[in-house]
């Protein structure tokens, strides 16, 4: 057989650029590279195994270890299938607190996502600007639910605690700052040469192979899809959420469509505490029992859709669960598909961490 | 002390490297990890320097409830890191495997039994203050006047060679 690679490339599991571990291969010749192809399963832990005969106490807390950069949207999903199952209605008050946390969470997670390409790519001052930012937001989510990271917020029927007066003041104070700051950054972005030539035309996918790949959230957005899982949403639907779409299909427009989604979020939570004043004094946490049934529920998670299919029995106990997270279907695009003829062989940490892979949430 | 150990001493303070490892965690850990790295608590002006290289690491931070297939591999990378050396742990998982420690899962904690470990940070995730104190904590007692300390423990080791 005649060798057309040169080099058979491994990158990872343990990698400066990546958060966590997986190994890339790529076959190159020269530094063009001819195909990819994503390694998983470092951290498999099975934990679908363990929710299975559980009360719903214990596989609430569960599922929110699931992921710890998008916790917030694994306990909302989980939380609102529950309910679905048992028919607890949510107060309205509690419904729009939803909205602000699973927000806030959004923020820090596409905060985070940008820090780490621009660290990637080795624009350093940018990404420190992110992460400090990072951390403005993570206050603001301390400050509502008591906890940076695992904050079990929402429950069913309603939200744990209320957003008293003040905390409502420090947040938009907040948002003001995190909006006037990620416009300077977002023109930093724009304006840098630096970036254009690492961002731009690289790492492509067209929206015939983000059909073909499945590929979800932010990187099937930026080839043109217009999706997005907050549309079938109730309370998002009352807000008139509309979904941003951008159509270069490369790692510049992933990155600028998290930027641009950054302030929809801002602005989805200030209407929703614009409309907070009005329902002062509603209560926040309804009654009820979780019961016996079965629903498959999906909900938009910062990188995509998020599904989780519960079965319970007549206690509440967990007797069937099985979870489908979005990043497996845009690492598979990745691989298959935006790799495939990178110029270098340092596009392909940049290209991997645009299309933003959480490899726990994969495996769980 | 010498001369040069008193400047090794001195030195070895203010330059801590580090590597960080995720051997099944939630990344919650990991992302408390990235924040140190932030502005606001700047792990830099303490001389603690994110490499994520084994091999210039002084220091290892691993997180997670060790995973079936980090078996060889974490041994492997703890060999890589030159002396002098530690190990930290960051979370509730490595230390008891926290909330994933049910019969089913695919996890052996606690790490302490498959490599030598200095510290344990408790925390479902702790503060990233938490870790930067921890590491400046546990720096001076692991790197002070380590070549001292070491002849130290191979002439007890003849010693106790010779009486046998």
């Amino acid at each position: 057989m005649k060798k057309v690679v040169d080099v058979s490339l491994p990158i990872g599991p343990v990698h400066p650029c990546f958060k966590e571990p997986a190994r890339i291969k790529c076959e190159t010749v020269g530094e063009k590279v001819l195909s990819a192809e994503v390694e998983l399963g470092y951290v498999k832990k099975g934990i679908e195994k363990i929710m299975v005969g559980r009360p719903w106490q214990e596989v609430m807390f569960l599922a929110e270890r699931i992921c710890g950069i998008c916790s917030v949207i694994h306990n909302m999903v989980f939380i609102e299938t529950v309910e679905r199952i048992s028919d607890i209605e949510v107060p309205i008050r509690a419904q729009y607190l939803r909205v602000i946390v699973n927000e806030l969470d959004r923020m820090q997670s596409h905060l985070l996502a940008n820090y780490s390409y621009c660290y990637t790519i080795e624009h350093e001052t940018l990404a420190m600007y992110l992460i400090n930012l990072r951390e403005t937001v993570i206050d603001q989510l301390e400050l509502i639910t008591g906890a940076r990271i695992t904050c079990a917020y929402i429950i069913p029927g309603g939200v744990r605690f209320d957003l008293r007066d003040e905390d409502a003041a420090t947040l938009s104070a907040a948002l003001d700052k995190c909006e006037k700051d990620i416009r300077r950054y977002v023109k930093i972005f724009e304006e840098g040469p630096l970036i254009a030539l690492r961002s731009k035309e690289v790492g492509i996918i067209t929206k015939e192979e983000v059909i073909a790949s499945q590929a979800a959230g932010p990187t099937a957005r930026a080839s043109g899809i217009e999706f997005d899982n907050r549309l079938n949403h109730p309370t998002y639907q009352k807000l008139d959420f509309k979904p941003i779409v951008l159509h270069s299909c490369d790692n510049y427009a992933r990155i600028m469509l998290r930027f641009l989604e950054l302030f929809q979020s801002i602005e989805l939570i200030r209407e929703c505490l614009k409309r907070l004043e009005g329902l002062k004094g509603e209560p926040i946490r309804g009654g009820g029992e979780v019961g016996e049934g079965e629903f498959t529920w999906t909900g938009e998670a910062p990188r995509g859709g998020l599904t989780y299919h519960v079965k319970t029995n007549r206690y509440g106990h967990v007797a069937e669960i099985s979870v489908q997270t979005p990043s497996i279907m845009n690492m598979d695009a990745c691989a298959h598909y935006m790799l495939k003829g990178a110029d270098s062989a340092a596009d392909i940490t940049a290209v991997f961490i645009s299309s933003d892979p959480c490899i726990s949430c994969n495996e769980r | 002390m010498s001369i040069i150990q008193s400047i090794k001493n001195r030195v070895r303070q203010r330059s801590i490297h580090v590597c960080y490892v995720n051997v099944g965690s939630c990344n919650g850990c990991d992302i408390e990890i990235l924040a140190c790295l932030a502005p606001r608590y700047d792990i830099e002006q303490y001389g603690i320097y994110v490499h994520n290289n084994p091999r210039e690491a002084d220091i290892l931070l691993i997180t997670g409830a060790y995973t079936e297939q980090w078996e060889d591999k974490l041994r492997h990378l703890w060999d890589l890191i030159p002396e002098p050396k530690a190990a930290i742990t960051i979370g509730n998982c490595p230390i008891s495997g926290c909330a994933y420690n049910r019969r089913g899962a695919r996890i052996d904690p606690p790490v302490s039994k498959h490599i030598p470990v200095a510290a344990n940070i408790p925390g479902c995730p702790p503060r990233p203050t938490e870790i930067i104190n921890t590491i400046l904590e546990l720096a001076p007692v692991v790197f002070k006047d380590y070549e001292i300390k070491k002849e130290a423990a191979e002439k007890e080791r003849k010693a106790k060679e010779a009486k046998r």
